[in-house]
């Protein structure tokens, strides 16, 4: 990693880190700033999804879009020229104006009483050791940012964050993904039995049936709809040497068993897994934010940017999920181990959910396509996300680089045909083209 | 030595697995409110795990006595005083084992003078607890020169390394508790407390490092190469870049972790208790792995490579009906959590079930609340059914530890579980028409006087029963004592115990429905109260 930025990180690290000093210490720190406020909370929110089994891709990213659009939308009241959601998003109305747009409102108050409302319910299905920690971290952050204040001021603030927050839920709650249950694996479903469909793929037995097939029925949040950037078929279904089908799955196969420590470790860093990282929407979020404190960038910024990110990955996942319940393909394991070699293994473990198009390859060209608008075409940059997990960085010499190698890791990884990487990629890019359009106004 | 005699039965070979009847429903009988057994694990957050049981015999009476941590309140020792074959009854005993912070125990005869000790695990310093005679039991750090530490202790695992006269006791970590507002990845270094070279005692303990969470851990020769091996199952809601691991511990030797190189494969669960029998009858011991909604049943992968066993293990419990993965009664459709798990024969029809200990860990939405402890019997055929509610023992409390054995040397289990925020619950076993059974107690003179690291072998007809004298695994829960083994409709069997050291005692035919001290130099011989 470049130590410039590294520095850079570490820095922004140890001011969320005096947030939990001692009481004595943190007398002596400074109040925390809107920006250490958003930094702290959402280095708190990738925690609660790696370890929520509920935030599989798809619920993750609808928690963080909900999420950055409370902390965008509480910003942007009546702050020109920022410029609210309501109206470009599916059924968003008016948040409710402060009652004394007048009257002062400290920002870092606001922000955290936005995130500690909006964590608590979009990721209230964390366990005992989460909500110990939102506990902690609301009352202790809570605490640093009203020191000084007076309690005018800082109930004001916080009650104009609590209202963000309920009318942004009362809005999600009809959207489709509110309830999930089963950690999003239906009781009642029966795989199809015909040649070419998904079939379980794991021993679990939970996942005797896929991941929420309803998903792409959801209301979208900027994509008019979510056939808006449907997809042609996959190539047809065959078993026969010299189809195309069989090609792109010997391709799977004969790739996986030459893998170069190169491309093994590519399919490493990409792999994502539920309860065992950020989840793929968290892998982006956590690109952003490393970004985003690198460019110390101001709270509006920082709050812009999470809010496209998260409105174009949760509208990504819809779009791909409705395509892959709609196509319903086989996965390579199940195809392989039947047609070419019934000894093969994946090096991933394979989803639990049909393969086309590939969920990491939609959701990375959505990001990739927003980010790109934001930091341009050729925005070098380091990604360290998986550096706690031991897995070094990782360079890209720009966001659809990392798009690219996002996709082609599911193919090294031998759980996706190349056809829904390149597909994938191709439909994430029109999905991130309706949250680039959003008028926002805070980045200037 | 390696000494490997075992009989395949070939309906346990790998391969379809063919209809088999239900075997026998046994009967369990709640005698929580009448065994004078009140027993409460408590406490917050720093107490969501543990809540072990030991058992095992202080009083030299034969039957097995009780202790029952307590977590943040006070832990406690029932002495057994029930009347063979009678209801379970017992007294709540002074042993100088009632103190606080404890999150289970293992018994373990540690300076071999043929009375029993006790490891305490416990939030803050652990224990080593000298039993003295007629279940009185005092603190033994200091003269042993045991380092407690200061963790969150959460397993624990013995063994007697080949020519060490004190025991090598691995002890698993959990969380750094200090960590309240970011836990994750914080989890803290595991211990290997290896014996004084040369002297009696503990040498300051060696990290098992990398540490990831451990919720159980078993010594176990799952290779049947005469040393022992350290698994150990880590909870994944807190490691960062964790697994599954087996240590290979060799005497004289650091500890190395298996490698991937060498055929270990890479296994993330919610790992929270292990168990371990001779599932599929070929002689090397399989592993329940207790989780959350994904409980595993491990044998070994590549059985032999080249002669010798690859340290991989295939995950056979879909196919065997034991994943045990939600709850089958009271209408809770969400996924299980697993905590304690124990291979007994409940039935006596000379087949391992398997209990596992249910319980939400504390107000995780996405997990049952009303989620039933689990008895699967399994058959013939090596396949598991579950009947904890028609056996009786579908609690919904929220569950943690536990522990199987004969409590009134009827030659029938019982079973013993601890709950979190709830009494105890205590079970007799009271079926009807189970089958023949034998108890059988291997000692031996010097060191390791209970022979752990030996193993018990129960030959009848062509096929032998196979088990592993262990000190560990389950969650925070240890047995020792009477070892038992269902023998079905036949009346009589051959048994003999291979000795830590490799040698094979001899084949000696004994009558069913009976009770053994299999003394290494003066062979089997009738015990009764």
């Amino acid at each position: 990693m470049d130590p410039s930025r590294r520095d850079v990180l570490l820095a922004g690290l140890a001011l969320q880190v005096a947030a939990f000093l001692p009481r004595s210490a943190r007398a002596e720190a400074e109040r925390p700033s809107p920006e250490e406020v958003m930094a702290t909370w959402y280095r708190l929110v990738l925690e609660l999804v790696r370890h929520t089994p509920t935030y599989s891709p798809p619920v993750a990213s609808r928690a963080f879009a909900y999420l950055g659009i409370s902390v965008y939308e509480a910003l942007a009241q009546g702050k020109a020229p920022m410029v609210s959601l309501a109206g470009q998003l599916h059924s968003l109305k008016p948040v409710p104006a402060a009652v004394d747009p007048l009257a002062e409102c400290d920002e870092a108050v606001l922000l955290h009483s936005v995130f500690a409302d909006a964590v608590r319910i979009f990721f209230s299905n964390t366990g005992p050791t989460g909500q110990r920690a939102m506990k902690a971290m609301t009352d202790r952050l809570g605490a640093k940012v009203a020191a000084g204040l007076s309690p005018e001021v800082v109930e004001r603030s916080a009650a104009q964050g609590r209202a963000v927050v309920d009318h942004i839920v009362a809005w999600s709650q009809d959207d489709g993904g509110a309830v999930i249950e089963n950690m999003g694996f239906p009781l009642d479903y029966e795989p199809s039995r015909d040649p070419g469909h998904w079939r379980p793929t794991s021993t679990i037995a939970q996942q005797q049936a896929p991941l929420l097939p309803n998903w792409g029925t959801n209301r979208p949040f900027a994509m008019p709809s979510p056939t808006a950037c449907t997809l042609p078929p996959p190539p047809a279904y065959s078993e026969e040497k010299g189809t195309e089908f069989y090609a792109e799955a010997l391709e799977v196969y004969e790739t996986v068993r030459n893998l170069t420590p190169e491309q093994t470790a590519i399919a490493r860093f990409w792999s994502d897994d539920p309860m065992l990282s950020t989840t793929p929407p968290g892998h982006w979020n956590q690109i952003a934010l490393e970004q985003l404190e690198i460019e110390n960038a101001p709270a509006r910024r920082r709050a812009e940017v999470m809010a496209r990110l998260g409105i174009t990955v949760a509208d990504a996942f819809i779009a791909c999920w409705q395509s892959k319940y709609e196509y319903d393909l086989v996965r390579p394991v199940t195809y392989i181990k039947k047609v070419i070699d019934k000894t093969w293994e994946p090096l991933l473990i394979t989803p639990p959910f049909p393969e086309y198009p590939s969920g990491h390859s939609t959701q990375s060209g959505a990001a990739a396509r927003v980010l790109t608008a934001i930091w341009g075409n050729n925005f070098a940059f380091t990604d360290t996300s998986h550096e706690d997990d031991g897995l070094p960085s990782r360079s890209y010499p720009s966001f659809w680089a990392a798009a690219d190698e996002a996709g082609i890791s599911r193919l090294y990884g031998g759980i996706h045909f190349r056809s829904a990487i390149d597909r994938g990629l191709e439909q994430g890019r029109c999905v991130g083209a309706f949250a680039v359009a959003l008028k926002m106004g805070a980045q200037a | 030595m390696r000494v490997i005699a075992v009989a395949l039965p070939s309906m346990l070979l790998a391969g379809p697995l063919a209809a088999a009847d239900l075997p026998l429903i046994p009967s369990f009988t709640e005698e929580t409110t009448t065994a004078g057994v009140d027993s409460i694990y408590s406490g917050d957050w720093e107490y969501m795990v543990g809540g072990g049981a030991a058992v095992f015999d202080c009083s030299g009476d034969g039957f097995p006595d009780l202790f029952l941590a307590g977590g943040e309140g006070k832990a406690g020792f029932w002495r057994n005083a029930s009347a063979r074959g009678g209801q379970l009854r017992f007294e709540k005993t002074e042993s100088g084992l009632e103190l606080d912070h404890v999150t289970g125990a293992y018994p373990l005869d540690i300076d071999s003078d043929g009375i029993m000790d006790l490891v305490l695990l416990r939030v803050g310093e652990n224990l080593v607890m000298r039993g003295e005679g007629q279940c009185r039991f005092t603190p033994a750090n200091s003269a042993w020169g045991f380092d407690g530490g200061d963790a969150w202790s959460t397993a624990l695992a013995a063994t007697w390394e080949k020519g060490n006269s004190w025991p090598t006791i691995a002890i698993g970590n959990y969380i750094d508790r200090t960590q309240d507002a970011f836990p994750w990845g914080s989890c803290t270094a595991n211990w290997l407390h290896r014996p004084n070279v040369g002297g009696t005692g503990f040498a300051p303990p060696v990290a098992l490092e990398p540490s990831y969470c451990a919720l159980s851990m078993l010594f176990t020769d799952w290779n049947l190469s005469g040393t022992p091996s350290l698994r150990v199952s880590n909870d994944r809601e807190y490691y960062k870049g964790g697994q599954e691991q087996m240590w290979k511990v060799l005497p004289g030797q650091p500890p190395v972790l298996y490698t991937k190189d060498e055929g270990w494969k890479y296994l993330r669960i919610w790992g929270m208790g292990i168990a371990s029998a001779d599932v599929t009858g070929d002689g090397y011991p399989d592993y329940f792995l207790a989780s959350m909604a994904d409980n595993k049943l491990q044998t070994l992968a590549t059985p032999l490579k080249e002669g010798e066993p690859v340290p991989g293990f295939a995950d056979v419990a879909f196919a065997r009906g034991a994943t045990a993965h939600r709850p089958y009664t009271g209408g809770d459709v969400r996924p299980s959590t697993a905590w304690h798990a124990q291979f007994e024969d409940v039935n006596n029809d000379g087949w391992p079930d398997l209990f596992v200990a249910k319980g939400n860990v504390s107000d995780m939405p996405d997990f049952a609340r009303n989620d039933p402890n689990n008895l699967m019997l399994m058959d013939d055929q090596g396949k598991f059914h579950e009947v904890g509610d028609k056996a009786g023992v579908a609690s919904m409390a929220v569950s943690r530890g536990g522990a199987l054995a004969d409590l009134n040397l009827d030659g029938l289990i019982d079973l013993v579980v601890v709950n979190r925020h709830s009494p105890a619950q205590i079970w007799r076993n009271t079926t009807i028409g189970a089958g023949h059974w034998l108890g059988l107690k291997p000692v031996q003179a010097g060191a390791n006087p209970d022979a752990v690291g030996g193993w018990v072998e129960v030959r009848t007809g062509d096929r032998v029963q196979r088990r592993e004298l262990t000190a560990g695994g389950g969650h925070a829960s240890g047995v020792t004592g009477w070892w038992h083994a269902g023998l079905g409709p036949v009346d009589q069997a051959e048994v003999r115990v291979i000795w830590p050291d490799g040698v094979a005692g001899d084949w000696e035919q004994v009558a069913a429905d009976t009770l053994y001290v299999i003394d290494r130099d003066k062979g089997a011989q009738e015990w009764t109260p």
